[in-house]
């Protein structure tokens, strides 16, 4: 239970209060601060149209001249709504809230290659470190920097084919909510891009000092 | 309720505007009914102090008498009193990030504190301080401005622009300056996001807007999407340290190149040729070619600059811009297709050359039928209106410019807000101790992007605590981190087993404490007499350093102009002053300095002779071969 600091009510955890329409500072899973069903496929119109509603009632530009008590629950909920918002819009941020919510978390750096992508993270740690040893300016070092270039847009669209699988299988897990199943197939595609999104930042980073070089 | 004023506190001009009727309007503070009051601070040697236009004329420069003789005028710095310009550079920084080229420019206090210190005839003030009295001359100004037109009416609480780009310590001192001058802030805007509201952008059709605002000292680039009211700011990024300052920088130093090292640091000198390289910039947006003067002791610099040579020395700047640019698009997960409209922002878009490029990367005219040097004032008053609540529709969603985080073990910095969240925003995360019965944890809060925590700056330094005796991992304490609407962080810990809210001792890496800025509001009313000797004899140290490193440096390039009795007179004065400078008799230090300055008047005068003739000697001789 929360208590409005408006008028006092005390009420279900929301970020606006039933009664007066004052924000409440209350603590609430994304999912139940934006008033979405828990699901993993979301209606992002739907999504962004609940957050501009609720960000024009409770937001502190609405409340600059209230008491110090008001503004101060302005801002806790309008930083939990903003935050609820940006991790239900993106697919990925919301697989791994999903498994944060049922008690999985996907391992942090992790350095286990998802079995699907070791030939073709093989081959390009090879020519990253090729670039590497190349000397700056030689011929070898353009065309390996050249064979970068069209790996990393090989690399974003196996990246984007795994988005695209996660978006479709969120439809497949809301229709067959088999728990287990559902986290084990969850955990690999999303283990599969943070890889990816980590051996692109790599892949980008390599072609950033060459260039500087 | 008072109403909010919206104030545009710039690097080179500031205005304060107001809703009238429904629309916004500047007030008109500075001289000949102008609303631009130019941002610049003059602090005479008895600690008078002068905003705006007639502080200009304060400024160290060479002027041309009637009878045709040149001499030099203004505060020179130091215990001379000082005029300050450009202030906003300097916010929020610590004395070892001054960059180089603002180094020379200003005699300070103290170079290795948490905060800038100008040191300036009796006093030693911070930028915040100095910025606190523009932001009274526009207070003051536009009260007398209502009160003519027959309104009484207070200006007490306001919303002040800031770069999109500045961080957390820059945006805090910006504060503490609107605490300093008496206002209550009721907001920091960001100056990209302000301008957007001034176009009413709203009024459209819903769609992607970027705004491109290079002002004197500043740049940034906001891309937002408008949608029925709502304006949000899908990703902006900027350099703080880059604006027409810049380019001024560089007509100066061809304007000057042909003079000695020791006459193009000369205050008066640089100052005048400052003057004459931004007028002539200024003019160069209307046509292609201009001559620029700079009149010196007996000599005087002509040259001619064309707009296409401009344009080269500004090149490299404006593609600083542009980059950051293509960084902001890609952020917002955009391409350069995608933006619906462009609006231009600040003085510095007034060069043609930088409306092209603009309009090159958009494929699109850009907007600037709003006054550029306006748009964000006016703006500034259309949010002040949104924050009074009369502007039912309107909203705005901005993001933090920098990530926030914490170092970790190894000295790397881990993320835990990314750069262009929607703020206000917070995360939580989870502490406990290392070692058994420790009593307190200490965080280091960070902001960049960079992976490394030395690379990153240094935001404040907590420390938790007192924590319970207890095995190491079995305090539980939980950290937020809340980014407030005006971009700023805010940190409180709770204790997760007992739900007991903990002490969190806050150490700022920079800027002031609440403290410091108590004793300021209180040294306003009487300026502590107590370490002001002290602080007195410093300055007076300094100038003494320097106007001896000036003379041995000089000694060593034109030792040929001077006779053995004039050597001998000097040198005899500068031993005086050697023994002087470490004693604590400020008196002496200032006698002797004066002392000095006279006797090698006639040596600087010649020195200046000579390295004209030269220069010209060089010249046609060029001419000739």
């Amino acid at each position: 239970m929360i208590e409005c600091p408006s008028c006092g009510r005390r009420q279900q955890p929301l970020l606006i209060c039933a009664d007066c329409g004052s924000p409440l500072a209350a603590t609430l899973d994304c999912f139940a601060a934006l008033g979405m069903p828990r699901k993993l496929t979301i209606d992002l119109g739907a999504l962004e149209r609940r957050y501009h509603e609720l960000s024009r009632m409770i937001h502190p530009d609405r409340f600059a001249s209230s008491v110090a008590r008001v503004r101060d629950a302005s801002l806790r909920a309008t930083a939990t709504l903003t935050r609820s918002y940006r991790t239900l819009r993106d697919p990925v941020a919301r697989g791994l809230y999903w498994l944060e919510l049922n008690g999985e978390k996907l391992a942090e750096n992790n350095k286990r290659v998802p079995p699907e992508l070791a030939e073709l993270v093989f081959e390009v740690q090879e020519q990253l470190a090729g670039m590497h040893d190349a000397p700056a300016d030689s011929d070898a070092a353009c065309e390996l920097a050249a064979q970068v270039v069209a790996r990393r847009s090989q690399l974003q669209a196996t990246m984007d084919a795994s988005r695209a699988e996660l978006e479709r299988n969120f439809v497949k897990w809301d229709q067959r909510p088999d728990e287990k199943m559902l986290t084990l197939e969850l955990k690999a595609i999303l283990s599969s891009i943070a890889y990816l999104r980590t051996l692109i930042r790599d892949v980008d980073r390599a072609l950033e000092n060459s260039k500087a070089a | 309720m008072a109403r909010i004023f919206g104030i545009d506190l710039g690097t080179t001009n500031s205005l304060i505007a107001a809703m009238e009727d429904g629309a916004p309007r500047v007030i008109a503070v500075g001289g000949n009914h102008s609303a631009l009051l130019p941002s610049v601070v003059a602090i005479a040697p008895d600690g008078a102090i002068t905003v705006g236009e007639c502080a200009i004329e304060m400024e160290p420069h060479l002027t041309v008498e009637r009878d045709g003789r040149v001499s030099a005028i203004g505060f020179a710095g130091g215990q001379y009193g000082a005029v300050i310009r450009s202030v906003k550079r300097y916010m929020g920084l610590g004395g070892d990030e001054i960059a180089p080229e603002d180094r020379a420019r200003y005699t300070f206090a103290d170079l290795s504190g948490s905060v800038v210190r100008f040191q300036i005839g009796k006093r030693v003030l911070t930028p915040s301080q100095i910025s606190a009295e523009i932001l009274r001359a526009l207070k003051d100004g536009a009260e007398r401005a209502l009160r003519a037109a027959g309104k009484d009416e207070k200006v007490e609480r306001v919303v002040i622009t800031v770069p999109a780009y500045f961080n957390d310590g820059q945006r805090q001192a910006t504060k503490d300056a609107g605490r300093l001058a008496g206002l209550e802030v009721v907001r920091l805007v960001n100056e990209p996001t302000a301008a957007s509201l001034a176009y009413g952008l709203n009024k459209r059709a819903t769609g992607n807007v970027a705004v491109f605002d290079f002002g004197g000292g500043t740049f940034d680039i906001s891309i937002l999407s408008v949608k029925e009211g709502i304006f949000e700011v899908l990703a902006t990024n900027g350099d703080t340290h880059l604006g027409g300052d810049d380019i001024d920088r560089v007509i100066v130093d061809w304007l000057l190149a042909e003079l000695p090292d020791a006459l193009k640091l000369d205050r008066h000198v640089w100052n005048s040729a400052r003057m004459a390289a931004e007028n002539a910039k200024k003019r160069l947006s209307d046509v292609a070619e201009t001559p620029v003067a700079v009149d010196l002791l007996g000599h005087s610099i002509r040259k001619h600059l064309t707009r296409d040579a401009l344009e080269k020395m500004a090149e490299p700047f404006l593609a600083r811009a542009l980059k950051r640019c293509e960084l902001a698009v890609a952020d917002a997960q955009l391409t350069p297709a995608d933006i619906d409209a462009v609006v231009l922002v600040g003085g510095s878009t007034r060069m043609p050359l930088v409306r092209q490029r603009v309009a090159a990367m958009f494929h699109k005219e850009p907007l600037c039928s709003i006054d550029p040097d306006q748009v964000v004032a006016l703006g500034a008053a259309v949010q002040a209106s949104v924050l009074m609540g009369t502007q039912g529709d309107m909203l705005l969603l901005d993001v933090v410019p920098l990530s926030l985080g914490i170092e970790t073990m190894g000295g790397v910095m881990e993320r835990l807000i990314h750069r262009n969240t929607t703020i206000p925003t917070s995360v939580a995360e989870g502490f406990t101790t290392a070692v058994d019965n420790q009593t307190h944890v200490d965080i280091h809060v960070l902001q960049g992007e960079r992976e490394l925590a030395k690379d990153c700056r240094s935001l404040a330094r907590f420390k938790l605590g007192p924590i319970q005796p207890q095995p190491a991992g079995v305090p539980r304490i939980e950290v937020t981190f809340l980014i407030d609407a005006n971009g700023i962080l805010n940190v409180n810990a709770r204790d997760e087993r007992t739900g007991r809210e903990h002490s969190v001792d806050v150490k700022p890496s920079y800027g002031l404490t609440d403290d410091e800025i108590e004793r300021m509001l209180e040294e306003a009313i009487d300026l502590g007499e107590q370490d002001l000797e002290e602080r007195l004899l410093i300055s007076y140290r300094n100038d003494a350093e320097q106007i001896l490193g000036a003379l041995r440096k000089q000694l060593g390039e034109f030792g040929a102009l001077v006779d053995v009795g004039e050597r001998g007179r000097m040198d005899e004065v500068v031993e005086r002053l050697e023994a002087a400078r470490t004693g604590t008799d400020r008196e002496l230090i200032a006698k002797l300095v004066e002392e000095l300055n006279e006797v090698t008047t006639p040596f600087a005068e010649r020195i200046m002779d000579a390295a004209i003739k030269l220069a010209l000697e060089k010249k046609s001789v060029e001419e000739l071969s």
